[in-house]
């Protein structure tokens, strides 16, 4: 007899039964390609990092090694199960062509180097450790990934020829986040080249325990040994690895738990409208002694067909969709072997969606219990009234019309029903709202600030390919003369040993010089004036435990040097750990000078940074919004997609909500329409009560929504940023988008949703409504 | 005397192919101005679909339905409304109030449609017709504060509003008490006194006994007639006894 009832009742609900089974399918995929994605992630992540042996501690370094010194440090750490020192060549980009490409504009530290020889080792595509002969060139696989290159390409390398043999997982530097990218040659070959580009080393460990790491790096710095690059270990490159395929499956965790949030509203208004057009039935049924739970597995049994049909079609399209999203973690960290243990998670997932969906049907039932069987039996409906609609009377009304104030006084009397549409379109102009301002902050020009980066025009890096102060001078003279220039100035970036608190000495790469031409945000207090002022990047500042006004001591040459902390500001630049002070010094070697230059006519830049190109081929010049381009374009153009898509998702998901909810107040008012119609209320009279309605939903959702998107959106949003290392902004607001747009573009999908839901109060026969 | 309302041969079914039934089988009849009728007859008869014909709030398959001069055919579902609100009111069986609405919003209502600042002049009237059907302090009420005997009260308060020509009643008092009935019956008396007439449709002879003529149906057809004199010339007794005997000659 269930099967009966369920039957009958969904096919009387053919749409709404839909809209329910797709919701449910969406979540269901969405969970289940997350857990799919986590087991391969964890799976090919620790395969690829154990073949290639990573090393638990390493040390970049540029400039002379001590080598009897290393290895005598590492013979008696008692925590070194292996030691090495890699070593690979840098070479300027535009000295790299692959195939047809040249890497000029790549923005990755392209170095070459040989196979390791205990550990560290580059891998294939298969996970063996290549050995490249003479004349191969092994390339690193995200530039298969961007199609810059292909297997039996020609290369070539400072003018020397090579061809292209194979790509390589490199178990460190694969991630798109991890700025250098390391191509792998002969010993043969990297001898001949070794002296075209500046050296680097990796100085590497690997631990008898893992867990002594800590130990082991507090041990390395305090040795005094080689220090002079960024150190890393072992968990930051798990992290480096999973961070993007992991913010993949984050953003997918996000979106599905947005989708049974609504799957779930739309089961709630469902069955609340279902339970009202039963009311009298059920409470015939309790009053001739039925039970309660007998009642709730009838609907419980039909939720349950439809959660069960919904988890089996979307358990299917994951298992169909997952070879996609898997691709990448495939092409970077290759198979993960786990692909039942995935498919078995994935199933768990799916199970979780189910038993929630359970719970809560369960849930809304359990007001079977409350309803009293002669209550309904002698009116047939639940009487809700909210408080507030009585304020609010026909007889007192002198400012709407008729219809527009049924309609927004049917909305204030039954709150809690519209309540479920409000939710939704909350939610709608939330994942509208954030993503939209997101994207207009980060790409609007004055967030390079928060960057770290002043308003110039533009930008030249001189790095060591020759002397920097001689390199430097060269172009401050030119500068000085040159009319179109109008301000420049000059950081040079040195590195020094800051005494932390516990006596430990720890690296920092001070921007010397004068700060005050370009200015950037300072999140707290401002930029160094004075030779005693210092100023940290976020991340710094974290790091040290420094706060303004406090200070610090630096020791340079063996001389100490006391400073005060001037401000604190936001940095992507350099890995986010900067800092800025304005004194004078001659003891330390300049790492890398920025010239920052403003034009006095801001049209001319195409052609001053083509003229200074020519003119100083060892610096990189660049025009500041293309140097933000390249460090920043990416993310601005996934945001761009990303807010572009929930727009999309969102308007979608107004339009099917409003849509099955017109389609069910309709059903549950059928009624009151019969009654309206019998006094004589034309169609269009009902047409314009109901649009009412939305409209007074819609603008509630849409103040909310904006609050929250401004409120908890921008608390969200700054999280997302400040993994980039800016740790203040607030939101560019786009306000013709903002406040007009994405308004309009809701209350269009809104108004078409209702009118659409609408047809079928024109078809209802008074005669047929009003009998019994 | 000038018809308010003319039924031409009116055809309706309801049903398909072999299920088709026809519930209106050829009904011609008239209802003259300020007329006090009701159509009986049993269950299943046509009475209730003849009103929703003759108010234009049910299509007919054939026949022509003339109200107020109108011809209902040639009226789109708009002007249709329209004639409802301005012309017709209607007390159904059971009360048919909005929830959302307190007793005075309801009665005023269709009177709002129109003429939305009058408000303070249609509240007033509201106001005198409760007083008039003594609900005068119920106004502020919800309607699930109120007795059905109330409702069915303010109903009728609601019907008038726009001070119709013609008030549909089905089975106006079928869900009331004795008590509760008899006065309902009054008031519509009364106003059908004043000048508005009122056609009903009940199964119970002492309402239909109230009114001047009686249409009895049976199978979708009027199957006879009886007419009575005004109230106050005959003893209510013997107007009872002449229905129950009509329908009993009839066989309904």
């Amino acid at each position: 007899m269930y099967y009966r009832i369920i039957r009958n009742d969904m096919l009387k609900s053919k749409v709404i039964t839909l809209a329910t089974m797709i919701f449910v399918s969406a979540a269901a995929m969405l969970v289940s390609l997350a857990a799919i994605l986590v087991v391969h992630l964890s799976g090919a992540l620790d395969m690829l990092m154990t073949q290639a042996k990573t090393p638990h501690f390493m040390q970049m370094h540029s400039g002379e090694v001590n080598m009897a010194r290393l290895t005598s440090f590492a013979e008696q750490n008692h925590h070194v199960d292996d030691f090495q020192v890699a070593e690979f060549v840098n070479i300027d980009g535009s000295k790299i062509i692959l195939g047809d490409r040249s890497l000029a504009n790549s923005v990755q530290d392209n170095g070459f180097s040989i196979q390791s020889e205990k550990f560290d080792y580059l891998l294939d595509l298969d996970g063996n450790i290549i050995h490249a002969s003479d004349g191969e060139l092994y390339v690193p696989v995200s530039y298969m990934r961007d199609h810059t290159a292909k297997v039996g390409d020609k290369a070539f390398v400072s003018g020397r020829e090579f061809t292209v043999a194979g790509f390589l997982r490199d178990s460190q530097m694969n991630s798109a986040l991890a700025s250098s990218k390391r191509f792998l040659l002969s010993a043969h070959d990297y001898a001949e080249i070794k002296n075209l580009g500046s050296t680097e080393y990796l100085i590497e460990f690997r631990l008898k325990d893992m867990s002594a790491l800590g130990a082991f790096e507090s041990a390395y710095a305090s040795a005094g040994l080689e220090a002079n690059g960024p150190t890393i270990t072992y968990p930051l490159l798990t992290m480096l690895n999973a961070l993007s395929d992991g913010i993949m499956i984050a953003v997918i965790l996000l979106v599905s738990v947005l989708i049974v949030i609504i799957a779930l509203l739309c089961i709630r208004f469902t069955l609340l409208a279902r339970i009202e057009g039963d009311y009298r039935e059920i409470g015939v049924m309790k009053a001739i002694g039925l039970r309660v739970s007998d009642m709730k597995r009838i609907y419980l049994a039909k939720y349950a067909a439809i959660a069960a049909a919904g988890s089996a079609v979307g358990y299917a399209l994951s298992l169909v969709s997952k070879g996609m999203l898997l691709e990448n973690i495939r092409l970077y960290m290759g198979d993960s072997g786990r692909t039942s243990l995935a498919s078995l998670f994935g199933l768990a997932g799916i199970l979780l969606i189910f038993l929630a969906i359970m719970a809560y049907v369960n849930g809304v039932l359990r007001r079977f219990r409350s309803l009293s069987a002669a209550e309904a039996i002698r009116s047939g409906t639940s009487h809700e009234q909210g408080a507030g609609a009585k304020q609010f009377r026909l007889s007192g009304n002198r400012w709407f019309s008729t219809n527009v104030f049924l309609g927004v006084q049917d909305v204030l009397a039954r709150k809690k029903l519209y309540a479920t549409m409000l939710v939704v379109l909350v939610i709608s102009s939330f994942i509208m709202i954030v993503p939209q301002n997101l994207y207009s902050t980060i790409s609007s020009k004055s967030f390079v600030q928060y960057m770290g980066i002043g308003t110039y025009d533009m930008r030249m890096d001189v790095q060591q390919t020759g002397p920097i102060p001689t390199n430097t001078s060269e172009i401050e003279n030119r500068m000085r003369s040159d009319s179109d220039i109008s301000r420049y100035a000059v950081l040079t970036t040195k590195a020094f040993k800051v005494k932390k608190e516990n006596g430990s000495e720890e690296n920092i790469k001070i921007e010397l010089g004068d700060h005050s031409a370009f200015p950037i945000y300072y999140s707290k207090g401002r930029a160094p004036a004075a030779e005693n002022e210092i100023a940290l990047s976020a991340l710094n500042a974290e790091e040290l435990g420094k706060q303004v006004g406090e200070r610090m001591t630096l020791t340079a040459e063996g001389a100490e040097k006391a400073l005060t902390v001037s401000g604190i500001y936001s940095d992507i630049t350099n890995g986010g750990k900067t800092a800025k002070a304005v004194f004078t010094d001659h003891t330390a070697d300049t790492m890398w000078a920025v010239i920052c230059a403003e034009l006095s006519d801001p049209s001319l830049i195409d052609q001053k940074v083509s003229e200074y190109k020519n003119r100083f081929a060892f610096a990189k010049v660049s025009d500041i919004e293309e140097f933000v381009a390249q460090t920043f374009g990416s993310t601005i153009s996934s945001v761009k997609k990303a807010s572009v898509a929930s727009a999309l998702v969102a308007l979608v998901i107004t339009l099917l909500i409003t849509l099955l909810f017109m389609k069910l107040l309709i059903a549950k008012d059928k009624y009151s329409i019969a009654v309206l119609k019998a006094l004589g209320f034309t169609n269009s009279d009902i047409r314009a009560q109901y649009i009412s309605r939305s409209v007074v939903v819609l603008i509630a959702g849409l103040i909310l929504g904006t609050l929250l998107a401004n409120t908890l959106g921008e608390l969200l949003a700054r999280t997302v940023i400040s993994s980039f290392g800016a740790s203040t902004f607030t939101f560019a607001i786009h306000p013709l988008s903002a406040y007009l747009l994405i308004p309009l573009m809701m209350i269009g999908s809104v108004l078409i949703a209702t009118i659409i839901g609408l047809t079928g109060a024109g078809q209802i026969k008074i005669s047929e409504s009003m009998k019994g | 005397m000038k018809k308010m309302m003319i039924g031409d041969r009116i055809v309706k079914s309801f049903g398909e192919g072999r299920e088709r039934r026809h519930v209106l089988d050829g009904v011609s009849m008239e209802i003259n101005e300020g007329e006090f009728v009701a159509v009986m007859g049993p269950s299943g008869s046509g009475k209730s679909t003849l009103m929703f014909a003759l108010s234009g709030t049910d299509s007919v398959d054939s026949g022509k339905v003339v109200v107020d001069g109108k011809d209902l055919s040639t009226m789109g579902e708009n002007e249709l409304s329209d004639l409802r609100r301005t012309t017709m009111g209607f007390v159904f069986q059971q009360p048919t109030m909005l929830s959302n609405l307190n007793i005075l919003d309801n009665i005023i209502l269709p009177a709002m449609r129109d003429n939305r600042n009058n408000v303070t002049k249609i509240s007033e009237k509201a106001r005198l017709l409760m007083q008039r059907v003594g609900i005068a302090d119920l106004e502020k009420r919800d309607i699930t504060q109120v007795s059905g005997g109330q409702l069915q009260r303010a109903g009728i308060c609601r019907a008038l509003i726009n001070s119709p020509k013609m008030i549909f009643g089905d089975e106006p008092t079928g869900a009331l008490n004795s008590q509760s009935a008899q006065e309902m019956m009054d008031i519509l008396s009364e106003i059908n006194a004043d000048g508005t007439a009122v056609m009903l449709v009940t199964h119970d002879a002492k309402v239909a006994a109230r009114t001047e003529r009686i249409m009895f149906m049976r199978d979708g057809t009027i199957v006879s007639e009886l007419k009575l004199p005004k109230l106050e010339g005959m003893d209510m007794d013997q107007r009872i006894e002449e229905v129950t005997e009509k329908m009993r000659e009839i066989g309904i």
